[in-house]
């Protein structure tokens, strides 16, 4: 009898549960996740931006800076472990993060509960571009790495359609937002800003490169839109004389001169 | 001259498993009376707007003066202490309904007993009891007084876990309040002997790591307590005290 009457009361809450003093995981897993956000994820994300900036040079000047980042020694491993596997992990675990969250922005409409939210959008905005955008400018289409030539033409190819000009812009925002949101988020749950008017400072700091990065990156955009540079050869001859990264830049010009 | 009215909307519930239902009440209005001493009122004279005869609200409160935190509820849709809020500066018909992330008892009243779990499981005291005199304690100077006073404050009232979006029955998160309160206990030059323990026990499930940065806790305390420099400081040295246990080995 005694069952019965209790399996007919499941809706009672439980309530949430104290703390599992020392138990566990999870700490280990979110502090990673944290810290895989600032390095490499944003370290590389600043790489791409000044690396997309060469784009205004034009395609030469950008098809010789994608030779040079794939010149880069054991450059498939550093792509793999400093950027794929931790933007998967990130990306991951952070949908996770916001699964497990409750959003009360309609009870309680403050300005650090609404970038809370936009942190949540912002990720899934940005991890679901990055993702077709791996796909289809790293693994489909020209192989970049072994024509770094015909990079400025395949990413103009891309940006034809006015739809994916629009998709680039929107992502390029949530991409700087969640990033600049998230060096300050570091910073506060880090300990690194604790005190009220060290957080005020340092949100100035991350807005302003926020705002900048998302500038560069639109600027770049541009780059390939804009009339500058329309209808790009699909491979731009490089130097054929390729100094190593590491050798003096005179050398590398002679190069260029002697290919002329 | 007609007698000013206010208009409440309770919502109601019997037990934690019978259904919730809202009743209004119409009280005559008196100078300086707030949410606690409505419901008074009502309990004086247990009878909807209708005219329907009903029982009074079940609801926690003690010291009426925002200082023995027990009667946190929802007001007009937040989270703050009845006996503070006044009629005056509220919207009416005013709606009271009871915390939401916690288990309901009756009516407004729920089960907080899992702050006052929380605060045990972090040793949240300090540590003198024992079979003989101790003496006086170390010295503490007035900059510390100082720093410590405002975190001293909390009245356990939970209104910053029921603000939360991370304090929820997905994360168990252990909320604002016993996050501080670890703060507080080691900045204390006795309490500190419990610190590693303290900090060790943040790092478990559903600990500090759990927290969103919302920053609502901070907007919700009626005590005003630097809940969100609390955290930030407590999580660096919960971080540093993982990395050291980690070392050592």
């Amino acid at each position: 009898m005694a069952t019965v009457q209790s399996s007919a009361v499941p809706t009672v809450r439980r309530g949430v549960e104290p703390l599992r003093a020392g138990q566990g995981t999870s700490f280990i897993w979110h502090k990673l996740h944290s810290l895989l956000g600032i390095v490499p994820i944003g370290a590389f994300l600043l790489e791409h931006l000044l690396s997309n900036f060469e784009a205004l040079k034009g395609p030469v000047a950008y098809g010789e800076q994608v030779r040079f980042l794939n010149s880069l020694p054991l450059v498939r491993v550093l792509e793999w472990v400093f950027i794929f596997l931790p933007i998967l992990y990130h990306g991951i675990y952070g949908v996770y993060i916001w699964l497990r969250g409750k959003s009360n922005i309609v009870y309680y409409p403050w300005a650090g509960n609404w970038m809370y939210l936009s942190q949540r959008y912002t990720g899934i905005v940005a991890f679901a571009y990055i993702i077709q955008h791996v796909l289809r400018q790293r693994f489909m289409g020209i192989m970049l790495p072994e024509h770094p030539g015909a990079a400025f033409w395949k990413v103009q190819h891309e940006l034809a359609n006015p739809w994916m000009v629009a998709v680039y812009v929107i992502a390029m925002i949530c991409v700087c937002w969640h990033f600049a949101y998230g060096v300050w988020l570091f910073a506060a749950k880090w300990g690194i800003t604790p005190g009220e008017v060290a957080r005020r400072r340092f949100a100035y700091v991350c807005a302003v490169l926020g705002v900048l990065l998302a500038a560069m990156g639109i600027a770049s955009i541009w780059a390939f839109t804009g009339p500058k540079y329309q209808n790009a050869p699909a491979d731009v001859r490089l130097s054929t004389l390729v100094a190593p990264a590491h050798s003096g830049a005179a050398f590398h010009s002679i190069g260029s001169q002697l290919m002329i | 001259m007609a007698t000013r009215t206010v208009t409440f909307e309770i919502k109601r519930q019997a037990g934690p498993d019978a259904p919730a239902v809202w009743e209004s009440f119409e009280l005559e209005w008196r100078p300086g009376m707030n949410v606690v001493s409505a419901m008074m009122e009502i309990a004086a004279n247990p009878v909807t707007a209708d005219g329907k005869p009903t029982t009074p609200i079940v609801y926690d409160s003690n010291c009426l003066e925002e200082i023995c935190g027990s009667c946190a509820m929802k007001i007009n849709g937040r989270a703050r202490m009845a006996c503070s809020a006044l009629v005056d500066n509220l919207e009416q018909p005013i709606r009271v309904e009871p915390l939401t992330k916690f288990p309901l008892v009756r009516d407004l009243q729920v089960d907080r007993s899992v702050l006052f779990e929380n605060l045990m499981r972090v040793k949240a005291w300090v540590p003198v009891d024992g079979t003989y005199d101790l003496g006086s304690g170390p010295r503490v100077y007035p900059q510390e007084q100082e720093a410590n006073y405002p975190l001293s404050n909390c009245i356990s009232c939970t209104c910053c876990m029921e603000v939360c979006p991370q304090f929820n029955e997905a994360t168990d998160f252990v909320g604002a309040a016993t996050i501080a309160q670890v703060k507080l206990f080691n900045n204390h030059p006795t309490g500190k002997v419990f610190k590693e323990d303290r900090l060790r026990a943040l790092a478990g499930d559903g600990g500090i790591q759990e927290c969103g940065y919302a920053q609502n806790c901070v907007e919700a305390c009626p005590k005003q307590i630097p809940l969100t420099n609390a955290i930030s400081d407590v999580g660096r040295d919960v971080l540093t005290q993982k990395v050291k246990d980690w070392l050592r080995g």
